[in-house]
């Protein structure tokens, strides 16, 4: 896999558009971060604050965790990019000719898929440590909600694993990024009310997506929302089917990746 | 010896449409092997089966006597129908990643880009360079540590006259040092020029395969003209050793075997009467041969 992810890194190190896209992301999850656990940006009206300033790592982490997961879609777009130039330039077929096994190139791009939800996770992490210790919370409390970062990680590998899997099927990054990101935002959305409304299901938490995002529910920054949302999940079962979907992708990719013309 | 590949009953199908038909031929080893057909005959299919890119639907292929097949294709330089390089990267940063894949050092770089003459634009962005230097950077890739099998598909796509001779030229040179060429063209002028074996492809069938001196038996022609052709046509049909008369225009075309000359054709026509003013021996090009066979 090192070696792998090796020749990954000469074909990313050059890449501007990688870059740019990296540093404005990091940029505004953590200004969108300090907006929000310093209080500037809140929820409420009238002089009612419902967010206000809270840095204790116990919020800390829950705002932390919660605001990148919703970054996380379009920090997909990044994997969606990475993939889809390679049969934009034809460069997957060279880079078989020139050696690798097509399960090589496979395994390449799930390296990718591991070191940037590692990378994103550690970002998450090292913002959360950041904020709760400037804002004078006791190293002592930092596993308060610690369990919020593991959760990170698990959703970084779920989403971009689908950004991935959709990539090795459809090939066209903008047909990629359009699908990718309606079935983030809205298609779940539709899928999830409809088994949870009409059928009255609890199986909409547990798609794709959902399975993970859950995990970081908006009620982890909006305490009341929890008062409006139905919380009938548990974590422990969450994780499993979000471990079970990352599954599906790697399984489904790699038969596709094994067994189709290039 | 050992064969460099073996290829056996190969079948490859779009649809309705059969690429390959059980393709079968080896490739000896020190051998400049055409791939001839025309357009739509499969040659680009069989080499890209060959070097794992796409799906057989039947048959086999070794390598080396049997070496697994990425280890095989990291000793192969290969440009398969377009050069593929990484557009946002320069030529240079493109060669180190071609040269990782191969598991390679990067110290060849220098070397290969001057042999395709793009040493000074080498920091260039791939995106930036011209088709022509697009496949000379492709070609450049293929050589990076001497490997010890070439495939080239359509190699002087887009190259200018020079760019086509230096190829050609290229192309005897690395023969010459025992490199085997596989080498898939639809210009047979080149591939004549070149190629010690052939196999030829058409709608996926192979017509025929092996050494060029065999294959393409020299079946040369003779150009003749004089007199009244109405006279000239059967006189020469009752010449012994004769096989064939083509007429063309005011021109006959004999094909005859290989122990007539064109000195017994003369005093054959002078002790007949006939006084021919053309006589001319044409060897038959591999062109012709081929026009012969893919029309059939």
């Amino acid at each position: 896999m090192f070696n792998l992810l090796q020749i990954e890194w000469l074909k990313v190190k050059k890449y501007n558009t990688f870059w740019v896209i990296s540093v404005l992301f990091l940029i505004l999850i953590a200004l969108t971060n300090y907006f929000i656990i310093s209080g500037i940006m809140n929820a409420g009206a009238k002089g009612v604050s419902v967010l206000g300033a809270d840095y204790s790592f116990s919020s800390v982490w829950n705002k932390v965790s919660y605001i990148t997961k919703v970054f996380s879609g379009l920090l997909s777009v990044i994997i969606i990019i990475l993939t889809t130039n390679e049969f934009q330039f034809r460069t997957h077929r060279q880079n078989i000719i020139d050696g690798w096994k097509r399960e090589q190139f496979f395994h390449a791009k799930w390296g990718i898929v591991i070191v940037l939800s590692f990378i994103v996770t550690l970002y998450a992490l090292l913002q959360g440590v950041f904020f709760g210790l400037t804002g004078g919370s006791s190293f002592a409390d930092i596993c308060n909600n610690f369990i919020n970062v593991l959760y990170v990680f698990i959703l970084e590998l779920n989403y971009f694993g689908l950004a991935l899997t959709l990539s090795l099927f459809l090939k066209r990054s903008g047909m990629v990024i359009i699908i990718f990101l309606l079935y983030a935002y809205i298609v779940e959305l539709l899928l999830n009310q409809f088994l949870s409304v009409k059928l009255h299901l609890t199986l909409g938490y547990y798609l794709p997506m959902d399975s993970s995002a859950n995990l970081l529910p908006v009620s982890k920054v909006e305490p009341m929302s929890s008062m409006v949302i139905n919380s009938a999940y548990s974590t422990q079962v969450l994780m499993f089917v979000s471990i079970c979907w990352i599954a599906a992708y790697y399984v489904i990719g790699r038969i596709k990746m094994l067994k189709s013309d290039l | 010896m050992q064969p460099i590949i073996s290829i056996k009953n190969i079948s490859k199908s779009y649809g309705p449409i059969k690429a390959l038909n059980n393709v079968s031929f080896d490739v000896p080893e020190g051998s400049v092997f055409g791939v001839l057909g025309p357009n739509g005959s499969g040659k680009t299919t069989l080499l890209a089966i060959i070097m794992d890119v796409l799906q057989a639907d039947g048959g086999s292929y070794r390598w080396f006597g049997g070496m697994a097949p990425d280890a095989a294709r990291r000793q192969i330089g290969c440009l398969l129908e377009t050069p593929n390089f990484y557009h946002y990267m320069s030529a240079y940063d493109n060669l180190a990643v071609s040269a990782a894949l191969k598991q390679r050092g990067i110290d060849d770089r220098l070397r290969v880009l001057g042999i395709v003459g793009l040493t000074e634009r080498k920091d260039s962005k791939f995106q930036s360079y011209s088709l022509g230097m697009k496949q000379r950077l492709a070609i450049g890739a293929a050589l990076l540590d001497n490997p010890k099998v070439l495939v080239l598909d359509e190699p002087t796509n887009g190259l200018d006259p020079n760019g086509i001779a230096e190829i050609r030229e290229l192309i005897r040179n690395l023969s010459k040092q025992g490199i085997t060429i596989i080498i898939a063209s639809h210009l047979l002028d080149e591939i004549e020029k070149v190629c010690t074996h052939v196999a030829i492809l058409k709608r996926g069938n192979l017509l025929l395969t092996g050494p060029v001196n065999e294959v393409l038996i020299s079946e040369d022609q003779i150009e003749v003209m004089g007199g009244d052709l109405h006279t000239l046509e059967p006189t020469l049909k009752a010449m012994p050793g004769v096989t064939r008369i083509n007429k063309i225009d005011q021109v006959l075309q004999l094909t005859c075997s290989e122990n007539v000359t064109t000195k017994q054709i003369n005093e054959y026509c002078i002790s007949k009467g006939i006084v021919l003013s053309h006589l001319c021996l044409r060897k038959k090009s591999l062109e012709t041969k081929f026009m012969e066979l893919t029309n059939k």
